[in-house]
């Protein structure tokens, strides 16, 4: 009532107003998401053009050609049926998958176990915390670095060894074929296992302690609490925490390089090494493409799989904040205890 | 007070009163399994920290102590300078030093702090935008979570090589700005994840009223929301920041010699001829492990929250 006193331009077009009002909201809308638009597709769809484009020939910066006169070269899927039929292209995928399936299999177990150890608070919990954290900070480069310089035939790591075995230990960590995918493995373990321990502490902090207490009266031991009650619990927390480490496995590229260079010969060559060796190695620009290509699919499969549950995670995890800012700081454990998954 | 609170909280009073029996029974085997669990943690704690202990010293020995000519390895520096840190920072021209002493590592320091700060600020101005135009008004719709770990899960190796041509095309290459356009074009997904999750906790009504007392959209979007997410906003742009500060592999293929970052210069250090001098080369890793760290910890609750796209939330 006061406002149609005040300015009769500014009460008089309600409806105008509105209208207005809300097509300025839906113009803002559109603009604040322009500039992420753009970048999404000069950073995905351009280079996703050229790489399709060069993967149908044979081009390569040293046949003197532009790269956009390479139709001159123009194979149409020779590329691609060569980087199938190269043995070392499924090599090197299957030394990523097994890197990252061993890699992934000790940092979880790792995790799990330093979880559970910093499950109860104790003294000095917080300063340990600190120091487990430290590695997954550290630049992957530099990791690869580091670790190169302990696993020199002469170096500390050999050393410590020899100290603790008996006799010289003059293992050939960086040099031996058959041991180099297992630094390769080892630095990936050091960095990555402070991620995994962080998220299933976060988890496992989250199982309702009077849950637990409940099983202990009931009998039930340690193995049983872990399998029937936090496993159960954690499982989408698990499932996340697996899922990104594995994603972040498969393209391990600067570790490596820094600590082996995909060596000796192939021994350490993941995917990325080996595209990375075919481009500026071996020039093979268009075969590198196809690979790329090949690559992208396959990930992007598994990209399929993996989203669900993290989708499902981001959800919960709104949830969550949504009913944590309606009650408050209380703790509201659950009062309902399954009491048929704790007995026996 | 403290039994009402128990007893309502669990089932049973049978809970409460048998809770401290099984305490007192076994006293001594929780001693036992208290040791073991340091133990645990010790040898844990060893594993992780002796890599880092080693870099640490490594930085401060000097050369005679880096590789002992007569073998063994000086587990403690005898002698600790900072000859190192001067080499790197190119103070001191040693003689011994051909290739490290005529080029330091300054410049390289300085690609890598001018490209991560401009590819982080890039980075924000694009997603804070993006993720205020989602969280309002869920522009966009439900692909973009999607697209974020599409970006994240493609090996780098693979974009990276049709950039490459593009950038040499664009007169990008080796250049700053080319490093600040792909990082922030890499990063800005992060950004808008997790800023949109702070302005979701901002009342739609606050910018409501902005508008009614006469800001526009905009003003409103700047004066009044923005200032609410600002903790948020600092967290997601160390966040980014270290992404940045952490890229190898980008550098690597698309810069020479001019925009050399500090992890390509290291690189070259460890592939050259004097690869084994590791002294120095662990001076510049220190002066690289140190942003990040000091950056991560303080930030440890969005860490998480980062590197699982806001699936985990501390």
């Amino acid at each position: 009532m006061e406002a149609g006193s005040t300015e009769t331009g500014r009460q008089a077009p309600a409806k105008g107003r509105l209208s207005t009002f809300a097509r300025s909201e839906k113009a803002t809308a559109g603009t604040l998401i322009t500039p992420s638009r753009l970048v999404l597709a000069f950073i995905i769809l351009f280079p996703a053009s050229v790489a399709i484009y060069i993967g149908f020939t044979e081009w390569s910066p040293v046949t003197g050609d532009q790269w956009w006169e390479a139709y001159k070269s123009w194979v149409w899927f020779d590329q691609y049926w060569a980087a199938l039929n190269e043995t070392s292209f499924w090599l090197a995928i299957w030394r990523t998958v097994l890197i990252t399936g061993v890699a992934v299999t000790v940092e979880f177990i790792l995790g799990l176990v330093l979880g559970l150890l910093f499950v109860e608070n104790f003294r000095g919990r917080g300063i340990l915390t600190v120091i487990f954290l430290m590695p997954m900070m550290v630049v992957p480069a530099v990791s690869g670095f580091i670790f190169f310089m302990l696993l020199q035939r002469d170096g500390p790591v050999n050393d410590a060894l020899s100290i603790v075995l008996p006799g010289e230990v003059r293992i050939g960590w960086l040099q031996d074929p058959s041991i180099a995918p297992w630094s390769v493995m080892m630095v990936d373990i050091w960095q990555w296992t402070p991620l995994m321990f962080l998220i299933l502490l976060a988890g496992l902090v989250a199982v309702p302690e009077d849950q637990l207490n409940q099983a202990r009266v009931l009998g039930a031991g340690f193995y049983y609490r872990l399998r029937y009650i936090m496993v159960p619990m954690l499982k989408p927390v698990i499932l996340i925490a697996i899922i990104i480490r594995a994603m972040e496995t498969l393209k391990l590229f600067d570790q490596s390089w820094l600590l082996t260079r995909g060596g000796p010969g192939e021994a350490s060559t993941t995917i990325s090494v080996y595209l990375f060796r075919e481009v500026f190695q071996n020039a093979r620009w268009g075969f590198a493409s196809a690979a790329a290509i090949l690559i992208l699919i396959f990930v992007s499969v598994l990209a399929i799989f993996a989203i669900r549950p993290i989708e499902r995670g981001q959800e919960e995890t709104l949830e969550e904040m949504m009913v944590e800012s309606a009650l408050g700081d209380d703790d509201q454990g659950p009062t309902s205890i399954p009491s048929e998954r704790a007995g026996s | 007070m403290e039994g009402t609170t128990d007893a309502a909280r669990s089932a049973s009073p049978l809970v409460a009163a048998e809770r401290a029996e099984p305490k007192i029974a076994s006293a001594n085997a929780r001693r036992v399994r208290q040791t073991g669990k340091w133990f645990a943690i010790l040898v844990i704690a060893g594993f992780f920290m002796f890599p880092i202990y080693w870099v640490a010293t490594m930085s401060i020995k000097p050369q005679a102590e880096w590789n002992p000519p007569g073998g063994g390895t000086i587990w403690v520096p005898e002698n600790p300078t900072f000859d190192n840190y001067r080499s790197i920072f190119g103070l001191e021209k040693r003689s011994g030093f051909s290739s490290t002493g005529s080029r330091d590592a300054v410049p390289s320091i300085v690609n890598s702090l001018i490209t991560a700060v401009g590819g982080t600020l890039f980075a924000l101005v694009i997603g804070i935008l993006a993720a205020y135009g989602i969280a309002r008004w869920r522009a966009g719709g439900r692909l973009l979570p999607f697209q974020i770990l599409q970006l994240r899960m493609f090996p780098p190796v693979a974009i990276i090589i049709p950039i490459l041509i593009m950038w040499v095309f664009l007169g990008l290459q080796d250049t700053r700005l080319g490093l600040i356009i792909i990082y922030g074009s890499l990063t800005f997904p992060f950004v808008v994840w997790l800023t949109r999750s702070f302005f979701q906790e901002v009342p739609r009504e606050l910018s409501e009223a902005a508008i009614v007392d006469g800001c526009t959209q905009w003003g409103a979007f700047i004066k009044v929301v923005l200032p609410q997410v600002k903790g948020g906003i600092a967290a997601t742009a160390l966040f980014v920041f270290i992404l940045n500060w952490s890229d190898f592999i980008i550098a690597l293929v698309l810069t020479q010699q001019e925009a050399t970052t500090a992890p390509v210069f290291l690189n070259s250090l460890v592939s050259g001829a004097q690869g084994r001098e590791f002294g120095s080369q662990a001076a510049l890793a220190v002066v690289l492990m140190i942003p990040p760290i000091v950056f991560g910890l303080s930030i440890n609750r969005y860490l998480v929250r980062g590197l699982t796209f806001g699936a985990i939330k501390r």
